[in-house]
């Protein structure tokens, strides 16, 4: 199952990663005729020969290899644009702009759309270029977790890029968070109760019901019953409010003077 | 502060911790060199953590410094902390400073806190791309918690590599790649 590769923290493999980056559209010029194609994702095609058109990335690899259609390199894949991008990420410290799975992108076409895309070998080392580029801009912003606060913003990191750290990144700052803590409020009557902290976000149920008044309130019944089961409470409460009403109520009634 | 069942939670409390007595106990045999069953007051000992923990409650001792957190490790984390081999001192360096911090000297939190903040600046955030040869040397000097992280860059950054490379999208399963004798 995606998500359950790691041991404590949901982490995901790299070909989870990829089988994701499939869904991307890319654009294929198909050499058969065929009738539209109806997925549960949305409906593609009918497909005319020589005539382009935008399918995800699954399906035109799946063309591909039955020999099918030719895929048409994305426009970020042209020589021009990856060349400004890779000066781009050696002059300034922020990322540039690429799609979110680049990475994944690119090795599927290398591997089996190769004769596709003209200029390959150009296009592969620029590729290789840019990845080297923005993971040592990654690990130099790692580097600075300590100076920033507990909520960090990286703007247009890659989906590779964000799962290679995924883990790292996500203990580190847990163990940052413990510390400043520990700091923060360190008292005694807290070790005496071994429940966790509010690391993981509990939603607190409200028990400010709990102070049931003790005289009869035959009125408020009903409204109480209702709000209660509305609210989601405890429905021991509701029980409890039910037996009372029954059992303790009518007694009552009968000790009171007349 | 950690789970009850957890087994690092557990492992990080099992280190001494020097105390000494307020009350005088009877029938128990602390130190082995004592022949006598009791413990006098004001007598000094040491515990496992989560039992010091439990008679502090009671009022019946008070903890001190253990020796992980005494002047000679903290001058040696100010002098540099990369290199410090905490692993030796106390396995579960930071864990343990965290629990003991507020029975016995509250500026542990601090040294611990300065502690990772260092080490993560000099030796962690490289995790990624640190050649393997260098990563056997540095990880006999990092506690347990540290070496966490640590691996889990690692493995990450491996399973990329591995990726990467390429091969075949369909593993073969290992059980079928054995050959089968003819059954006699």
């Amino acid at each position: 199952m995606a998500g359950q590769s790691g041991s404590q923290l949901s982490l995901f493999t790299p070909d989870e990663v990829e089988f994701v980056a499939e869904d991307e559209l890319v654009e294929i010029v198909p050499n058969l005729r065929m009738d539209s194609l109806n997925f549960i994702c949305g409906d593609y095609g009918p497909f005319y020969p020589q005539i382009a058109i935008q399918v995800p990335l699954w399906l035109a690899l799946a063309l591909k290899k039955r020999g099918k259609c030719t895929i048409r390199p994305p426009q970020w894949m042209s020589i021009e644009n990856l060349t400004q991008v890779l000066e781009g990420e050696r002059e300034s410290h922020a990322f540039q702009t690429l799609p979110f799975h680049y990475v994944e992108i690119s090795r599927l076409l290398f591997d089996r759309a190769r004769d596709d895309i003209p200029d390959v070998y150009m296009v592969r080392s620029l590729v290789e270029d840019i990845r080297d580029v923005r993971f040592h801009k990654v690990e130099t912003n790692l580097e600075n977790f300590t100076n920033s606060s507990l909520v960090l913003q990286w703007k247009n990191m890659a989906a590779m890029e964000v799962n290679i750290i995924r883990a790292f990144s996500g203990r580190a700052l847990q163990a940052f968070y413990r510390h400043e803590n520990e700091q923060a409020v360190p008292d005694l009557d807290r070790t005496q109760d071994r429940q966790p902290q509010n690391l993981n976000d509990r939603p607190r149920v409200c028990r400010s019901f709990c102070c049931i008044p003790i005289f009869p309130l035959h009125h408020w019944i009903d409204k109480i019953v209702f709000i209660s089961c509305l609210l989601d409470y405890c429905p021991t409460i509701v029980f409890l409010w039910r037996a009372y009403c029954l059992f303790v109520v009518p007694l009552q009634r009968n000790l009171r003077p007349r | 502060m950690g789970d009850y069942y957890d087994i690092d939670d557990i492992l990080a409390e099992e280190d001494f911790v020097p105390v000494q007595f307020h009350k005088a106990v009877n029938g128990v045999k602390i130190d082995e060199s004592s022949e006598r069953g009791f413990v006098e007051q004001d007598s000094k000992a040491e515990l496992p953590f989560w039992l010091a923990r439990g008679l502090h409650l009671q009022q019946a001792i008070s903890i001190k410094v253990p020796a992980c957190f005494n002047r000679n490790t903290r001058l040696e984390i100010e002098a540099d902390a990369g290199s410090v081999d905490l692993r030796s001192r106390c396995s579960y360096f930071y864990e343990f400073g965290c629990k003991v911090a507020p029975y016995c000297d509250k500026s542990i939190g601090l040294l611990v806190s300065y502690a990772f903040k260092a080490r993560y600046k000099e030796v962690l955030y490289k995790a990624h791309t640190k050649a393997f040869a260098a990563a056997s040397k540095i990880m006999t000097f990092l506690t347990k918690e540290e070496t966490n992280l640590y691996e889990a860059a690692q493995s990450s950054m491996a399973a990329f590599r591995k990726w990467r490379m390429g091969g075949p999208r369909l593993q073969r399963a290992s059980i079928l790649g054995r050959k089968r004798k003819p059954a006699e």
